[in-house]
């Protein structure tokens, strides 16, 4: 037990070592205490902003938008990427505004989007929408195309029907790779989320930190930050579970921090 | 899988990529000129007209450096200590140590978050800015740099120390070229991110560069402005890239490690 506590403590070390250093910093004064302010005073303000209703409130409408536009690529990316790599007519009308789109801040068309959609929920969630798209399509595409070929022959020849080999040899085989692009987009619909609450929006909690530091609370601004870091640290473990979970046969997605 | 068809030709490839784009194109230039469509949606040829005109006042360049100099100089910061650091740790335990839960902790929360708290710290001007699009361009360029380190080969370290080859040499010599496909790859990524978390920064809160235009555009309704600066942010977003590809191509001509497709 104490043996435990003591690996985890060595393995861990660092993250407490950061904060005793910001807590010094913030106590000692050497940075100014309303920039700074200390850990226990951001923890009152998330007991402060949890107890008011507020913090959970701003949370589960960010949370919304960023499910709904993460869903919805979801669904057509990898619907997407699977029709590009299986028809060459979809690759062809597909491949160049996927490979020319991808490097492309596409969040500078916000204010389009703005105008089409309406300031309201829908602009936002077509927007993560978009961005959340580009890499969930790209990866499934590669997915599908590095397929060993020899598995889907070999599926052929003891007399798989197509339809069995796209369900048990294609996509279990893609799998890995849908993975990997449903990880690269979490976060991304995370950033989308806040990045639009914070430009002109009364609600989210993008609009809670701008707002809480526009108005100089910043211990309150820190416990909307918190609250964001636990939600996407939460998420990408819980797609990790998940993932580990659905394709059992070939671990480690964890790329960092894998326990 | 299917039969085989006989893969298209050059050339009906290109014309049934180009189709799509094409074909909303003109459909929102014929709807732009002779169907009613709301203001915002001007006629593309307009577009073109008002970001030409743009080039030539010099007023297009002059929020394209300032957003430039934001974006290259997080980059910069960014890329050099991510990499700088995440080759570190790939070679020395304690330091992979030290990086690991603080870097597993924070890197799936959103870097954007702290832009209103670091504008408290430093102010709105460029520094907040800069710094910002730092934290974003450190975690890419780090764990990419931190396991193109640690995935080298050992035998070919091992090697290189029987032939009596010093630590440094076999950091430069070994180590380096042979994370380097990885470490570029994460430039790669943070490159796109950089350019992202610019126009963010400045569509929330500036007074210049392109996210500035494009927002201040928007509220005086000059659409053919917005749509200008658009335009400007895809063109150095895809030409950034392409640099990056070829630098890519030009540094690891002959190296057969790593050869991934064009998308990073």
């Amino acid at each position: 037990m104490a043996d435990a506590v003591l690996r985890s403590l060595a393995r861990w070390y660092s993250v407490p070592l950061v904060l005793a250093v910001w807590e010094l910093l913030a106590r000692t004064g050497a940075v100014s205490r309303r920039l700074m302010p200390s850990l226990v005073e951001i923890a009152l303000a998330v007991w402060d902003a949890i107890a008011s209703g507020d913090l959970l409130f701003h949370a589960g409408i960010s949370l919304g938008r960023a499910f709904a536009g993460y869903a919805l690529a979801i669904i057509f990316g990898i619907l997407l990427g699977v029709a590009m790599a299986r028809s060459r007519a979809f690759d062809a009308l597909f491949e160049p505004i996927f490979s020319f789109g991808y490097p492309v801040p596409k969040i500078a068309l916000y204010p389009i989007f703005i105008f089409v959609f309406g300031f309201g929920n829908l602009s936002k969630v077509m927007m993560i929408f978009l961005e959340c798209l580009y890499p969930i399509t790209v990866n499934a595409f590669y997915g599908m195309r590095g397929i060993d070929r020899v598995h889907v022959w070999a599926a052929h020849n003891m007399g798989a029907s197509e339809r069995q080999i796209f369900w048990r040899v294609l996509l279990p085989g893609a799998a890995p790779a849908i993975f990997a692009g449903l990880r690269i987009a979490l976060p991304i619909s995370l950033i989308v989320v806040i990045i639009t609450e914070m430009i002109g929006e009364s609600r989210g909690l993008g609009y809670f930190i701008s707002y809480a530091s526009a108005s100089f609370e910043y211990s309150t601004a820190f416990a909307g930050v918190a609250a964001v870091a636990v939600i996407g640290f939460t998420l990408d473990r819980a797609l990790v579970w998940l993932r580990n979970r659905l394709i059992f046969w070939e671990r480690g997605a964890a790329f960092i921090g894998a326990a | 899988m299917k039969a085989a068809a006989a893969p298209f030709s050059r050339g009906r490839r290109a014309a049934l990529g180009l189709a799509l784009p094409l074909a909303a194109l003109a459909a929102w230039e014929l709807s732009a000129r002779y169907g009613t469509v709301p203001d915002y949606l001007i006629a593309p040829s307009r577009i073109l007209a008002a970001t030409w005109e743009m080039v030539l006042s010099g007023e297009l360049w002059r929020h394209t450096a300032d957003s430039l100099l934001r974006a290259i100089g997080g980059y910069a910061i960014g890329g050099a200590a991510g990499v700088a650091m995440g080759l570190l740790a790939g070679i020395a335990r304690p330091v992979e140590r030290f990086y690991d839960p603080i870097v597993s902790l924070t890197y799936p929360v959103p870097k954007i978050v702290v832009l209103p708290i670091l504008i408290a710290w430093l102010g709105a001007g460029d520094a907040s800015k800069i710094a910002v699009i730092t934290a974003a361009v450190f975690y890419p360029t780090f764990i990419n740099a931190l396991y193109g380190a640690k995935g080298v080969n050992r035998l070919f370290v091992w090697s290189a120390r029987n032939m009596g080859a010093a630590p440094l040499q076999v950091f430069a010599k070994v180590i380096l070229p042979a994370s380097l496909p990885q470490v570029l790859t994460g430039l790669r990524i943070g490159l796109a991110l950089a350019f992202i978390v610019t126009v963010a920064a400045e569509l929330q809160n500036s007074r210049s560069g392109l996210g500035y235009l494009i927002a201040d555009a928007e509220n005086s309704l000059r659409f053919d402005l917005m749509y200008a600066a658009i335009i400007a942010i895809g063109v150095i977003g895809f030409a950034g890239d392409r640099v990056l590809v070829a630098l890519r191509r030009r540094a690891l001509a002959g190296q057969t490690l790593g050869k991934e497709g064009a998308h990073g």
